[in-house]
């Protein structure tokens, strides 16, 4: 049993959010300042500061408060109605039951790989979808890992916090694009209208500061996404084996997906980090991965 | 007033905030625990009742077949009455000892393939199944809830702030209940 409560863990993920949120938010600005202050001119970013912070604030509330239907759309997840997922709506119940949440909506992906996520922007607006084939393929226990591995996704707030970073990763990437290109095209018409702030060595070096800022920072940013993320997944894993109290449940889950999976799910990838296994099956077990290798989290859960 | 009295009351003020803090975090968390516990045993109350609304249902589409299995059936009413009322502790007992009766009753029809076949029949049973598989979970998180105020009551600093609570029960399953029941024909 683990010193720390599912309660202390989801105010703190709920606390590290917003903690976060801010601190990009933050980070961005900056970006933004810095750069609209070399590149077009000091007095301009009177102008541009607010007007990026309102686009901000206004993307970063609509991932959060449609994201998981944006999700589900574009995955044609449907409704799990009827007699055929009777098993596991009732497998949803229990187990949300057991995590001490509303119970989330179920729906279903027709698809033969082997997968599921949760979304929603709280536990009292969630849902959790599953693939046909992870129906079909998978016995009880198995199925019963996965979405316990789901449902600790929900009642750590995971989805909520994943949310966050992907919105900031994706803003922060479409910002420093927009910068370079403004760059490219300045440079090449001449140099353009740099009034006020006129040759000197000093502000060539804060330019290359300026630049390499713009073109690091997309990188740094998604860096930091995929190691929380793996961590987030490390985290769900052990919270849906203290639910089912079976972790090899879903350890023999995860084996029949690093078997079968043929990555043809198609999904974009700012929203695979919401999937238990990587849908894109990109393959790569190093920083870019957005979840841990399969083989780890199959170590680790027999292992506990 | 010179700089040590200052810094000397500045410090006063931090260690009271310190301790004030504490106070509201702690009074705060033993009783967001008090709450999860009622909740928790109101999630085992809701399946407890669903089960009561559905049981009979079920003894009568088996008593159409098997109406001589009289013993069960009484097990299972006595058992029935018993989960709504009493203590937790007496309440889940008796819940037990219908899972103990309806499983008797489910291997009961496991010779009378006419009633195996009824639709009525396989509904009630998935259903019972189900709800079955809730109160485990219901449970568990019961127990996990009492542990979590156990615990913090009975360290520090928490026990300093319990104000007189004492320890909260879990559920737990007598032996006598966890054995599969042996069915003679």
């Amino acid at each position: 049993m683990s010193q720390r409560t599912f309660i202390d863990e989801q105010r703190r993920n709920r606390r590290s959010s917003i903690l976060l949120a801010v601190i990009i938010s933050l980070f961005l600005l900056g970006l933004v300042t810095i750069i609209t202050f070399f590149f077009v001119a000091p007095d301009a970013v009177i102008y541009v500061l607010p007007f990026s912070l309102v686009i901000i604030i206004i993307y970063t509330w609509s991932m959060y408060q449609y994201g998981d239907r944006l999700v589900l759309s574009s995955t044609k997840a449907r409704p799990a109605e009827g007699d055929e997922f009777t098993y596991l709506n009732n497998v949803v119940e229990g187990l949300s039951i057991a995590a001490g949440v509303p119970p989330p909506k179920v729906y279903v992906i027709d698809n033969s790989d082997i997968n599921a996520f949760a979304a929603g922007k709280d536990p009292q607006h969630a849902s959790i979808t599953v693939t046909t084939g992870a129906l079909k393929t998978l016995s009880r226990e198995e199925l019963e890992g996965v979405v316990g591995h789901e449902m600790s996704h929900v009642r750590n707030h995971d989805v909520q916090f994943m949310t966050y970073i992907v919105a900031i990763v994706g803003i922060v990437s479409i910002l420093s694009h927009i910068i370079l290109l403004w760059a490219e095209l300045s440079v090449m018409s001449g140099g353009g209208r740099r009034r006020g702030r006129n040759g000197g060595g000093g502000s060539i070096i804060f330019l290359v500061v300026g630049l390499i800022l713009a073109i690091f920072a997309p990188l740094a940013v998604a860096l930091i996404e995929f190691a929380i993320s793996r961590r987030r997944e490390f985290l769900a894993d052990a919270g849906g084996a203290e639910l089912t109290r079976y972790p090899e449940g879903l350890a023999s889950a995860l084996e029949k997906i690093m078997k079968t999976n043929q990555g043809g799910m198609k999904v974009d990838a700012a929203v695979s980090p919401l999937f238990i296994s990587d849908p894109n099956k990109i393959g790569l077990s190093n920083l870019f991965a957005t979840h841990p290798p399969l083989a780890e989290r199959i170590k680790r859960l027999r292992q506990m | 007033m010179d700089v040590l009295t200052i810094l000397g009351i500045g410090v006063v003020g931090v260690i009271v905030l310190i301790l004030v803090g504490l106070y509201f975090s702690y009074y705060n968390r033993i009783r967001r625990y008090e709450n999860q516990i009622s909740e928790a045993w109101s999630q085992i109350d809701v399946q407890l009742k669903k089960r009561y609304d559905l049981v009979p249902n079920l003894v009568e589409t088996v008593k159409g077949y098997a109406a001589h299995e009289k013993e069960i059936f009484e097990q299972v009413a006595a058992a029935r009455t018993g989960m709504i009322q009493g203590t937790p502790q007496q309440r889940m007992d008796s819940s037990n000892m219908l899972t103990s009766g309806l499983r008797q009753l489910f291997a009961v029809a496991e010779a009378y393939p006419d009633l195996k076949a009824n639709e009525n029949f396989k509904l009630l049973q998935e259903q019972l199944q189900g709800i079955e598989d809730k109160i485990a979970y219901a449970r568990q998180f019961y127990n996990t809830s009492v542990l979590t105020f156990n615990n913090l009551i009975t360290t520090i600093p928490g026990a300093w702030f319990a104000g007189g609570r004492s320890k909260h029960e879990f559920l737990n399953i007598p032996e006598g209940e966890r054995q599969v029941p042996k069915v003679q024909f």
